[in-house]
């Protein structure tokens, strides 16, 4: 099979067939630029609920009858607990800074002694700041030894649980949706195309032509038509993340980051549905009989 | 060179080909007449295996329509050229291209390519429009084009369907004309036509189809 010809030909679209090449192009750029932007709003969005579960924190209060060398102990023992990824101890004193930035007034002046008890700050590892494991690290905590009450926010977890699985499963739907939506609009695109061309096909076959050589040179097309409309995509989405945010002085550069890796996905996820979008529509056409009647 | 057999086709339970016999010689001309829609696009269908019967065999060189599978096809009709009423060039790529895809699909190399399609185009008077798409040129420069591509492989049978249908007088005779060099120079060509006067001016055997039955008949001068 001459390869070059059929490469020339896969290119010649651009030149033939000016108009449907480009309303190709714009589709997959359009579905492109819907499906990744959703995708990175979702990936935000799960950044964002993940940064609020990292706020969440277990403070065991200690006995005042523990002395700092048991506390060392008991921090130890927790530190060593599953789902626990650091601890930090506040004595009593500390405590009495912390409340006096938080109230401004000093706990000895009001109460003539510090009622303060010591603490260990429990911080909880990644995949265990929710409702359930947390639960279950709270239990082991309270067991010890010398630990007189645990505290944290269990209904915060609760809540973002909850958020999260409706999150999830809306989320998910309407990626479906859109994700259904433009392989449809792209199959269908390309579709017209060759449709527009069918003739042409048929001609081909008339004059001997194989089914691989009139086939190579339309997926070729759908290849590039792919790649072009994720290149388009990925730098409409570079110029809006990194630089139309950033003018617009929108504080979002904490919330909408966008992994490098994201803009090679979407020219990725472009070339595959030119490729498979051409695929599907030239095998259709090129079964048909030469003449109808 | 080329034979069917006991053939029948039929469309919608109606005959349109009924146990006919057909066989053509090398180098022949023969012209196969019929009214419109008596089935002589059926018949060449079935030579280029567009079509199978439902009865019979037809035999092409050493394909036969029974046994031949569908990624041969191409390979047989790269050995007959066939020119049509409605032309069928591509309209996407100007003449030059037109005919040289025919070489192409032979993965003929590109210096030959460019010496044979340079020459068929010279031979069919066109050299000066290799440029032009086909919907610039008239129907007669058209079916030249046709023609040429259709010449492109030195098929040993030439296919014309209804090739001058489309065509005013004077165009229809230059392509006669040009059909019968062709003959000349040994190519066998078969062409349908239901247009008597030319039959009668150019005279050849002659195979009639009426009432999906075939017969030869004799020109009445």
């Amino acid at each position: 099979m001459q390869i070059g010809y059929i490469l020339k030909e896969g290119f010649s679209g651009f030149r033939r067939a000016k108009l449907s090449m480009t309303a190709a192009i714009i589709t997959i750029t359009i579905s492109l630029l819907l499906l990744s932007s959703f995708s990175i709003l979702l990936i935000n969005a799960n950044s964002v609920i993940e940064s609020l579960r990292e706020k969440v924190e277990m403070e065991a209060f200690l006995s005042d009858a523990v002395s700092r060398k048991e506390a060392d102990g008991i921090r130890a023992h927790i530190a060593a607990l599953e789902g626990v990824s650091r601890v930090h101890f506040v004595s009593k004193e500390e405590a009495a800074e912390i409340f006096k930035e938080e109230f401004g007034e000093d706990i000895h002046r009001v109460l003539d002694f510090n009622p303060l008890p010591a603490s260990l700050k429990i911080f909880l590892s990644e995949g265990y700041r929710t409702a359930a494991k947390a639960e279950a690290i709270y239990l082991a905590v309270n067991q010890i030894a010398g630990v007189e009450d645990v505290i944290y926010r269990k209904t915060l977890l609760e809540m973002l649980d909850r958020r999260a699985q409706t999150f999830l499963w809306v989320s998910l739907a309407i990626g479906a949706c859109i994700a259904v939506s433009s392989i449809f609009l792209v199959a269908n695109t390309i579709r017209l195309a060759i449709y527009a061309k069918r003739r042409i096909i048929q001609t081909m076959k008339l004059i001997g032509a194989t089914r691989s050589f009139i086939r190579f040179p339309f997926i070729i097309e759908g290849l590039f038509q792919g790649v072009i409309g994720g290149l388009l995509a990925a730098g409409i989405l570079f110029v809006i993340f990194e630089y139309l945010l950033l003018y617009a002085a929108l504080p979002l550069e904490d919330f909408l980051k966008v992994d490098p890796l994201h803009y090679g996905v979407i020219v990725g996820v472009g070339s595959l549905l030119g490729l498979l979008g051409s695929i599907i529509s030239i095998r259709r056409f090129i079964g048909e009989r030469v003449v109808t009647e | 060179m080329i034979a069917l057999h006991d053939i029948s086709v039929s469309f919608d339970g109606q005959h349109v080909l009924n146990r006919i016999n057909f066989s053509m010689k090398t180098g022949e001309f023969l012209y196969l007449v019929g009214p419109t829609g008596s089935g002589k696009s059926t018949l060449l269908r079935l030579l280029y295996m567009d079509l199978k019967p439902e009865h019979g065999y037809v035999r092409f060189e050493e394909f036969d329509s029974n046994t031949i599978k569908d990624r041969d096809i191409p390979y047989l009709r790269r050995r007959l050229g066939i020119v049509f009423q409605d032309f069928k060039l591509l309209e996407d790529r100007n003449i030059y291209d037109n005919v040289a895809f025919a070489l192409h699909v032979t993965n003929t190399p590109g210096t030959e390519i460019r010496k044979r399609v340079l020459h068929l185009l010279a031979d069919v008077g066109l050299s000066h429009k290799r440029s032009h798409r086909p919907h610039e040129l008239s129907g007669g420069e058209q079916q030249r084009v046709v023609i040429a591509r259709a010449l492109v492989n030195s098929p040993v049978l030439l296919l014309a369907d209804e090739p001058t249908g489309n065509l005013d007088p004077t165009a229809s005779a230059e392509i006669v004309e040009l059909l019968r060099k062709i003959n000349m120079r040994g190519t066998a060509v078969l062409m349908a036509t239901h247009n008597y006067e030319i039959v009668r001016k150019y005279p050849a055997r002659i195979v009639q189809i009426k009432e999906g039955a075939l017969q030869e008949v004799e020109i009445r001068k």
